[in-house]
């Protein structure tokens, strides 16, 4: 027995001498500019930007693991890719000491819920009768407790806009879909130098992550920045290639002048503020409650929303109101309506946009066809189910938009 | 008594490059920077877990074997005593590692003491004081308090017997492959509010949810040393006592672990 003993305690001494040798070490223990030990450190090099820097946040308040061990395999345990996934932001960017407030801002806000889509397709598709009917229901992260759509429009949305919400997981899918969603990196996320081996997070979100999500429909971010959804198919050829530029799901686009704003240098970000975007905490059904910037917060205005918050960019200059852009800092002058066209008496129900957007792309004839015979990926689930939706159109055009009355105002209608 | 002196061992050895004042920085460097650190380390946790459930051992096989009528009273105090002492230095252990659950446990520990009347504040003091002192006094404790139970249990127990070299190299080598196979972790900071203490913690831990802090965290926890103490005037009452606290403890240590 004490033979045994003593061979048995030989062999796991020897294990154990090897286990060390092969583990790895560091020269010291890494530790941020608050003293907090961040093992991570020795093994990743990567710098996020200035911002979030390695040395005063780490990697462990983002991307969760244990940074008290160096051995991988623990290290990593519990560790996260994306640390903006709606799913566990709460724990890392919601963390106290950094955004508290705002996952549970996202989670009401329409780019999470998607409540406008869901609402309106299954109200339009005879689903429900009233828009307050299934309200909680009608909501990504309620579908996605689900594994198959209970309805025809749900089955709809899950298949064909199940991509544009911030649940969505970034880089699940292959090509343009990889790009999409991610939480709040979504909106946030801009490529780093190749040095630094980690992307940038920022405020100043630049026009194409907006695009990435806001080019159906009324195409509103395509036609901002001068680009009609053309239905030419790349015609006329040019040497042998497509004549048009196309966007990353393969629609081909055509040149068209672009808005005066974004000529100006302006994104969406100047107008549309974080209380829109990611929502004020109010959970709502649609868009045109949610959105408070109006033409007249900033011409006319004193950068003043109708919800009574200021637009950042507005800013006084002596007596004159200027904007001052967020991506370059341009100060551009504020140009008040014309006192004349815009304060006549008779234009008093027209909405700005019903002169000053000139082209607006109209889509016509829209319908649906669902093939049961084919399957088709259920973008929330991730999983192919029965049943394959197709998007047809009867045509196509850019045009001056029809007028109509909404309300006590004359808007422009589109089809879209 | 060989398991505890092998943990004493190697407790000297990762006390060497251990500063009380950065204890985190400084176990995360036993895990990570220091070679054969992390082994000793884990040697360390497991030699003194085993020595722990060897002196419950203890205590049942002299309660089967009426062991308590051979012995002096005092004696048997001093056994019952030991219990106590022994899960302070465990528990001390478990705050000088410095990392978020260490911290918490400690500062729990802390508020249980005020709760003690009269000797609250003193034994607070001497013990833990982690909200003003870190890990300072927990560190101190616990080499004190593991230094006087070898010295003391030596006393008794090497008059009978010396110790053998087999008995160190079971005990070592079961301590061993525990810890190649489990090493003990560390815990990093987390926005939770869950905060787990050590095993034998848990069950107070979860009678906390239910009771104010003296008795969940004084008095029931006294009760089976108070128990075994009188253990020889009473051995059926005592019996019972200790058996019914047993499984009802057992109970709340389990629904603890399932948090």
């Amino acid at each position: 027995m004490k033979r045994i003993v003593l061979l048995l305690g030989c062999l796991l001494l020897v294990l154990a001498i090897i286990k060390e040798i092969r583990r790895t070490r560091a020269p010291q223990v890494p530790v941020t500019t608050s003293g907090r030990v961040e093992m991570c450190l020795f093994c990743h090099q990567e710098k996020p930007a200035k911002v979030h820097a390695r040395e005063v946040v780490g990697c462990s308040p983002c991307h969760l693991g244990n940074p008290l061990h160096l051995d991988k395999k623990l290290a990593h345990r519990g560790m996260v890719k994306n640390p903006a996934d709606l799913r566990v932001a709460e724990r890392t960017c919601g963390a106290p000491a950094c955004h508290p407030e705002i996952p549970a801002r996202v989670h009401k806000s329409l780019m999470a819920t998607n409540r406008g889509i869901i609402t309106t397709l299954r109200l339009y598709w005879g689903e429900i009768s009233d828009e307050k009917e299934a309200f909680a229901e009608n909501d990504v992260k309620a579908l996605l407790e689900k594994k198959e759509a209970s309805s025809l429009a749900l089955d709809y949305y899950r298949k064909l806009c199940g991509s544009c919400h911030l649940w969505f997981e970034k880089g699940k899918y292959p090509g343009f879909l990889g790009e999409k969603g991610g939480g709040c990196v979504a909106c946030h996320l801009v490529p780093g130098p190749r040095e630094a081996k980690h992307p940038r997070l920022t405020r100043k979100i630049p026009l194409k992550n907006c695009v990435r999500c806001h080019n159906r429909s009324g195409r509103l971010g395509l036609t901002y920045q001068g680009l009609y959804e053309d239905e030419g198919y790349g015609t006329p050829y040019l040497e042998g290639d497509f004549g048009e530029p196309f966007l990353a799901d393969g629609r081909f686009v055509r040149e068209i002048p672009p808005d005066v704003h974004f000529k100006a240098g302006l994104v969406c970000v100047d107008c549309h503020l974080a209380e829109e975007t990611m929502g004020d905490g109010r959970a709502y059904t649609h868009f045109e409650e949610s959105v408070e910037v109006e033409c007249t917060s900033c011409h006319g205005g004193d950068g003043t929303t109708r919800k009574g918050r200021h637009i950042k960019g507005v800013q006084r200059e002596g007596k004159q109101l200027i904007f001052v852009t967020r991506m370059q800092g341009k100060k551009l002058p504020l140009k008040p309506p014309n006192p004349v066209k815009c304060r006549h008496s008779v234009h008093q129900r027209l909405s700005c946009q019903a002169c000053h957007a000139p082209r607006v792309p109209q889509c016509f004839g829209c319908h649906v066809r669902k093939d049961p015979r084919e399957k088709q990926l259920d973008k929330l689930s991730g999983r192919e189910t029965p049943g394959t939706w197709e998007e047809f159109r009867s045509y196509q055009r850019i045009d001056t938009p029809t007028l109509g009355v909404k309300g006590e105002k004359i808007v422009i209608l589109a089809p879209g | 008594m060989a398991s505890l002196l092998l943990a004493i061992l190697s407790g000297l050895i990762i006390s060497y490059p251990f500063r009380e004042e950065i204890p985190l920085v400084s176990t995360a460097g036993l895990e990570g920077v220091i070679p054969f650190g992390a082994l000793f380390r884990s040697f360390h946790y497991y030699t003194a877990q085993i020595a722990f459930l060897l002196l419950v051992w203890h205590t049942v096989e002299a309660i089967l074997t009426r062991g308590y009528e051979r012995r002096r009273f005092f004696y048997w105090v001093f056994l019952a005593g030991a219990y106590p002492l022994f899960v302070l230095i465990l528990f001390t252990g478990y705050i000088i590692r410095g990392d978020e659950t260490g911290l918490s446990a400690g500062r729990i520990a802390e508020n249980l003491t005020y709760t003690l009347p009269y000797l609250g504040n003193l034994l607070n003091r001497l013990c833990f004081s982690v909200s003003e002192d870190g890990v300072h006094r927990a560190y101190l404790s616990h080499l004190f308090f593991s230094f006087g139970l070898l010295l003391v249990l030596s006393l008794w127990h090497f008059r009978l017997r010396r110790i053998k070299l087999e008995d160190l190299a079971l005990w070592a080598v079961l301590a061993l492959t525990l810890a190649l196979i489990w090493p003990p972790s560390l815990e990093p900071p987390r926005y939770t509010l869950h905060i787990k203490g050590p095993w034998f913690f848990l069950g107070i831990q979860e009678l906390l949810r239910y009771l104010p802090p003296f008795w969940a965290g004084i008095f029931i926890p006294l009760l089976p040393v108070t128990a075994l103490i009188f253990f020889p005037k009473a051995p059926r009452t005592c019996l019972l006592g200790l058996v019914v606290w047993h499984l009802f403890y057992f109970i709340f240590l389990g629904r603890g672990l399932l948090r």
